[in-house]
């Protein structure tokens, strides 16, 4: 259910009256169902008995809705325990604290099977302190559970294995433990910032949005880069940490993204959904909601390229994730609640046929077309970007001919490398910042906590009026530009929010 | 606000347009006035206007409507509807003469809009027909008109073929002043201007040399902010070119720009930088 594991209890009879057959009660979905041939077929071919007896499969809680194959696996053991195919030694065996979880495959072997992160943990929070829960599940999953302390992990290739270590004939080796820390390692960079060329004034615009957690929105023609710059993002971020990699990993279970074998996502994610997206593959659906996009950029970054291209339906969506950092989803059949706190980076054309302010090229679009086209971005939304930008078409000629700046110059180096070292320094500073609040960027901070953390010295205040006054900012604008300026003296390294940083703020204002 | 018909043929230069004109509807505030065209420029040029093209028109249009002309265009977005709105912004009287007829109920909610905008602030708006739709055939028509009514004609963005075109074949017909304002040689939207100019259709407009004021006069104005004013001067940038160009980095170089355009020493559009003019 959403992220929140809820236990299921197998409960099967076999019954020496009545007619043969095999029947599974308690909200069972299609696959839930269709879990009797596969059963049935896999004990047959592991070369065990499926007795033919009038077989009861009950799954607690009655009123919960299942789906999935992963029940195949406690339904193959509960028949086989209760037609007297397996012989327990208790106490060495105890049901209260194991987990079956798993789905078969008509030769009896177990397949992958989602979810299995939350099955670990899950069994890790409710174990009582004597004795250690044991899981049993898929050896291609098995991984994702590795990383969970103080569970025992047996993967399980196939059912004549696990009934051969039940029944005490070869023990199934334990799953050796694996540090989370060892895994999140320094991540490699998929995109260096230095791959991009020139844009000096947008990449020093990504590295603000990277260490204040602002969203960005680049404005420029086709083909200036805009694509590559939010796909180096992710790199400049610092790494996952080991409480962040599970929670990211959890989500990436539940949604079955994570590859047989593989135990952690690692890297931070960058999800670029096209934007045929449905509102439900966005904010995430289904009758039993999955995770959609929001949620799969959780922690990581979020490109919308074209954002005006995106029905407005999906947009909208994005406010309550974009406010609250989670996302709500309500069906019929659940109430689930997943975290979807990204960066937004966007991509805008600057009008549909993407040539407007082109050096060398018209653009052929009216005036009652570009507008429309900006149309399309509502104002709640632009107004949670804080950080707006122009990445201008660059003259190929220019940037060979010109000298590039030199590394010390350029304010901020010109690899990924570098620029991650600058944004992590300037996250500590506002770790200490935060200390006592419940948020960890200057981009969460709510007006009061602005006023609060944010004082402008007078000549800073002064630039900030006169901004004020001449381009007819908005409140929320005013507010917007006081958090950057925040995060650029954090950069600096300043303690104050100096003139300077203020000016450079204004360069990153909404405009239109 | 007052509407009306005028006997074309009673206008002077109209009797050499053909096919002829017969009748002009116009609506305006405070009705007809036949001294407007005692001087009266049109201002003509591509739809598609470039940020170029823009700067162009807000140079231009201020200078003669300062030297007491109207300026007349053809309410078309682009070029047109710049000039029309420059005008008015700098106080002064324009005429727009429609492409389509004065009553046509199709246009679009912009075009309605600048229309009842310019009918408020004291324009004319004319027509030679009454509900015809904008067509084809009926732009070119509405060109003669206005080299008609106009006796110099600025161009300031078109293409080769082009309605701006067929405005210069009618105003060098009936003998009037021709403008053309020099472009890139690269941007498709100047390739008419240019050539106006290369075949010596049109005479070549240049702005009045502009003495700066800040190079010149303010000695002791800091150097960094002299070193970008000299480079906009020549052409606009945007702040990563002004980086590299004066080798320093772009969150300074941003930071300096946003001073000075506070101070309104340079005007910023779209990223680029440029001094207003």
């Amino acid at each position: 259910m959403g992220l929140v594991t809820m236990p299921v209890e197998v409960e099967v009879d076999v019954a020496e009256a009545g007619f043969p057959g095999f029947t599974i009660v308690g909200l069972a979905g299609k696959a839930v169902e269709e879990a009797r041939e596969r059963v049935k077929t896999a004990i047959n071919n592991s070369g065990m008995d499926f007795p033919s007896k009038k077989i009861t499969v009950n799954l607690a809680p009655a009123d919960l809705p299942k789906d999935g194959g992963a029940y195949d696996l406690p339904m193959a053991v509960g028949i086989l325990a209760a037609s007297g195919q397996l012989n327990f030694q208790l106490p060495f065996f105890n049901f209260k604290n194991t987990i079956f979880y798993g789905e078969l495959s008509l030769d009896g072997s177990l397949r992958a099977t989602k979810g299995v992160l939350l099955v670990g943990l899950f069994a890790q929070q409710t174990q009582n302190s004597k004795i250690k829960t044991q899981i049993f599940v898929p050896i291609e999953s098995a991984n994702e559970a590795a990383v969970v302390e103080g569970i025992t992990v047996y993967p399980v290739r196939n059912l004549i294995e696990l009934t051969d270590h039940l029944n005490e004939v070869k023990q199934i080796k334990k799953l050796g433990k694996v540090e989370v820390k060892e895994l999140v390692e320094e991540g490699g960079v998929e995109y260096d910032l230095a791959e991009v060329a020139g844009q000096e004034q947008a990449k020093r615009a990504l590295s603000i949005a990277a260490a204040g957690g602002h969203n960005l929105l680049m404005w420029g023609p086709p083909g200036t880069g805009k694509t590559m710059l939010a796909r180096a993002m992710p790199g400049i971020l610092p790494s996952l940490n080991s409480a962040e990699a599970l929670e990211v990993t959890r989500v990436y279970s539940v949604a079955g993204l994570l590859e047989p074998g593989e135990s952690l996502v690692r890297r931070r994610p960058f999800r670029s959904p096209h934007h045929g997206v449905s509102a439900a593959g966005m904010i995430g659906g289904g009758s039993n909601p999955l995770p959609g996009e929001v949620s799969l950029a959780h922690l990581g970054v979020l490109f919308l390229d074209e954002m005006p291209e995106f029905p407005r339906s999906v947009l909208e969506g994005l406010r309550q994730p974009m406010e609250d950092g989670q996302v709500q989803i309500v069906r019929a059949a659940a109430h689930v609640s997943y975290p979807a706190s990204f960066t937004l980076v966007a991509a805008v054309n600057p009008c549909p046929c993407g040539y407007l302010g082109h050096p060398r090229r018209e653009c052929r679009c009216s005036d009652k077309q570009i507008r429309k086209y900006r149309a399309r971005m509502s104002g709640p939304i632009l107004d949670r970007i804080d950080l707006h930008v122009q990445v201008p078409a660059v003259e190929t000629d220019k940037l060979s001919s010109s000298p590039s700046l030199p590394a010390g110059k350029a304010g901020l180096g010109s690899s990924s490398k570098e620029v991650r070292k600058k944004v992590i320094d300037s996250r500590k500073i506002q770790d200490l910042r935060f200390r006592d609040e419940s948020i960890f960027t200057n981009s969460q901070m709510k007006n009061k906590q602005v006023r609060k953390y944010c004082p402008l010295t007078g000549e800073s205040e002064r630039i900030l009026r006169l901004a004020v006054e001449k381009w007819d900012l908005s409140a929320r604008a005013y507010f917007k530009l006081i958090k950057v300026a925040r995060t650029i003296a954090d950069l600096a390294g300043e303690k104050d929010i100096l003139p300077v940083h203020m000016a450079e703020a204004l360069q990153y204002r909404q405009v239109g | 606000m007052k509407q009306g018909v005028v006997d074309a043929t009673k206008i002077p230069n109209f009797s050499a347009v053909k096919p002829a004109v017969k009748k002009l509807f116009w609506r305006g505030k405070d009705g007809w006035d036949e001294s407007w065209f005692d001087h009266a420029a049109a201002v003509v040029g591509s739809r598609r206007i470039t940020e170029y093209g823009r700067r162009v028109v807000d140079k231009i249009v201020p200078q003669l409507v300062n030297g007491g002309a109207t300026v007349i265009s053809g309410m078309m977005y682009g070029v047109d509807q710049a000039a029309h709105r420059a005008c008015m912004a700098s106080g002064g009287r324009t005429v727009a003469v429609l492409g389509w007829g004065i009553d046509y109920k199709g246009i679009t909610a912009e075009d309605l809009s600048i229309m009842n905008e310019i009918i408020e602030k004291g324009g004319l708006v004319v027509s030679e027909w009454e509900d015809q739709a904008g067509t084809l055939w009926t732009f070119p028509q509405r060109d003669r008109i206005m080299a008609a009514l106009a006796d110099e004609v600025y161009v300031v963005e078109a293409a080769v073929k082009s309605g701006s075109m067929i405005t210069v074949e009618w105003a060098i017909k009936l003998g009037k002043r021709v403008w053309a304002v020099p472009g890139p040689v690269t941007s498709r939207v100047s390739d008419g201007t240019n050539r106006l100019i290369a075949e010596k259709k049109a005479q070549m407009w240049l702005p009045e040399q502009q003495v700066s004021q800040r190079t010149t006069n303010d000695a002791k104005s800091d150097d960094k902010n002299a070193d970008i004013y000299r480079l906009l001067e020549n052409e606009t940038l945007t702040v990563d070119e002004l980086a590299r160009k004066l080798m320093r980095s772009v969150n300074e170089m941003g930071a300096q720009l946003s001073v000075m355009t506070l101070s309104g020493e340079i005007k910023e559009k779209d990223g680029k930088y440029f001094i207003g003019g």
